[in-house]
């Protein structure tokens, strides 16, 4: 079950943490991946070279998902690569955890632009290729922050609830045909909140709060991924799956 | 890919196992490798079927006699599945009736039987079997419904259950936690027999088939789908969640708007 063979699916931010995680998730299962990163091309590289010596086929490309322009120009050349796209995973995304005075213009436009933006550009100009596919499926990444409040990162919140509807709306649209879903993580240990699993305290208290007791890796939240891209998810859309050892819950 | 079977040497234990979307979740669970008793009401011929089917998938099978609408009937059933099968790692409460039509005159017995059947059965059921999961983790799904996530007067009883259903595996899940995950699965129009009147209905059929956004009824295979990936190792980090599994049905701010 969960097979993905001969799928071809471009995972956006994929140089490390969850996107990586999914890459090769994704590649396990059988489908092709289209690597994105914005700016690590070594680590990129090495999971592209990752998933060929796994046994899959892969490349990468480059681009800053914030910027419109350059967002259609990557997925462009993903989509020509096979000449379709079957599944796309939106996981590029930026965090800023600064509470409201410190919240610069800059600051909250690169949260909004990236992880809000990026994601509706990113599918929108794959729309040619998923039409071009039997089984097209999209798959967003949320955080638990897209509906639960925390204090610090007010635009990180906004924009992954964006995210959150942004994956409805697109659900409702694009519908029958391409299925859009979502995943939304719990405390996950990625290089992107480093800051707050490297410090005891903060560490302790995540562990308390999850009622699986631990914090989540990238690869708790791979598997979801597969299975929302999978033929036994096609009548699953609109989806947003928590993903985040119950930390929700209260 | 790993093609392992993910529930190898894994007992699972499903109520209401016999037909629907319960025959499909046994089966599915079979497949994937899981040894299965299964619960069946009446229906004995129908669930001798599915426990062949799941002989033939090289797992053993137990079907067990039971009424859903009397939960005190749980503890035989998990007693039952530890002495033939040895464990219970998975436990699936889907055993549910449709309830009586509409909200004017829900009698107190219909009240009842539907409440008991749908809501205090899955309770019992994880009350009888949490002194014997397996020590390495369990998992548990409760199948549910789009109808407790939105309003339904047309089916309230069922309805309220199905909405007391979502509660009660948000509150398991953080009792249980973090040894036995907790979670549901909602589905939305699927064919059944239980909905097997306006699925048969040309008229019916294809005015509900408009209110799905992807354009066709659900089967019970997708349900199951759903069910092996709560209880499998893939859903590790999931808890306490309900998967929706209804087409889109539930996107809409009013059903059938925007055609």
């Amino acid at each position: 079950m969960f097979d993905l063979s001969g799928r071809v699916v471009l995972v956006t931010g994929a140089s490390r943490g969850i996107g990586r995680a999914i890459a090769l998730e994704l590649g396990r299962a059988g489908a092709d991946i289209a690597v994105h990163h914005r700016a690590n091309a070594a680590a990129a590289e090495s999971l592209r070279a990752a998933l060929v010596h796994a046994g899959g086929d892969a490349r990468v490309y480059s681009g800053d998902v914030s910027d419109p322009e350059a967002a259609a120009r990557m997925v462009r050349a993903a989509g020509e690569w096979k000449g379709r796209l079957d599944g796309v995973v939106t996981s590029a995304g930026v965090y800023r955890g600064d509470l409201v005075e410190a919240v610069g213009r800059a600051d909250f436009e690169s949260v909004v632009r990236t992880d809000l933006e990026g994601t509706f550009r990113t599918v929108q100009s794959a729309l040619p290729y998923l039409r071009k596919s039997l089984h097209p499926g999209v798959v967003t990444v949320s955080s638990v922050m897209g509906a639960h409040a925390g204090v610090g990162g007010a635009p990180y919140q906004a924009a992954k609830a964006g995210v959150e509807q942004l994956t409805r709306a697109l659900a409702l649209e694009l519908a029958p045909r391409i299925r859009v879903n979502s995943v939304a993580p719990g405390f996950i240990r990625t290089d992107m909140n480093r800051g707050g699993h490297e410090d005891p305290a903060f560490h302790a208290a995540i562990v308390t709060a999850t009622p699986l007791a631990r914090w989540g890796d990238p690869d708790d939240i791979a598997p979801a991924v597969r299975y929302l891209l999978s033929l036994e998810a096609d009548w699953v859309t609109g989806l947003v799956l928590g993903v985040d050892g119950g930390v929700t819950l209260r | 890919m790993s093609e392992t079977p993910q529930f190898a040497g894994k007992v699972a234990l499903v109520t209401g196992g016999s037909r629907g979307i319960g025959k499909a979740i046994v089966l599915a669970l079979a497949a994937e490798g899981a040894d299965v008793a299964f619960s069946y009401h009446k229906e004995g011929r129908a669930a001798r079927e599915v426990g062949a089917a799941v002989e033939r998938l090289g797992r053993r099978a137990l079907a067990l006699p039971s009424d859903a609408a009397q939960p005190e009937e749980a503890d035989d059933l998990v007693q039952s599945t530890r002495l033939k099968l040895g464990r219970v790692d998975i436990l699936v409460g889907n055993a549910g009736i449709g309830g009586p039509t509409g909200w004017e005159a829900v009698s107190l017995q219909a009240w009842r039987e539907t409440l008991e059947t749908n809501l205090v059965g899955p309770y019992s059921l994880v009350r009888a079997a949490r002194p014997h999961f397996a020590p390495s983790g369990a998992s548990v799904v409760f199948i549910s419904s789009i109808s407790g996530l939105l309003a339904d007067p047309d089916s309230l009883a069922y309805s309220v259950a199905k909405a007391g259903l979502l509660s009660l595996t948000r509150s398991l899940a953080l009792a249980l936690a973090p040894s036995v995950r907790v979670n549901a699965v909602a589905p939305g129009w699927v064919r059944t027999d239980l909905t097997a009147k306006l699925h048969e209905s040309p008229r019916t059929r294809e005015s509900i088939q408009h209110t799905i956004p992807r354009g066709r009824w659900g089967e019970p295979d997708d349900v199951a789908a759903a069910v092996v990936f709560l209880a499998s190792k893939m859903a590790r980090f999931v808890t306490g969640e309900t998967l929706v599994v209804d087409g889109g049905n539930s996107l809409r701010w009013t059903a059938g708007s925007g055609d």
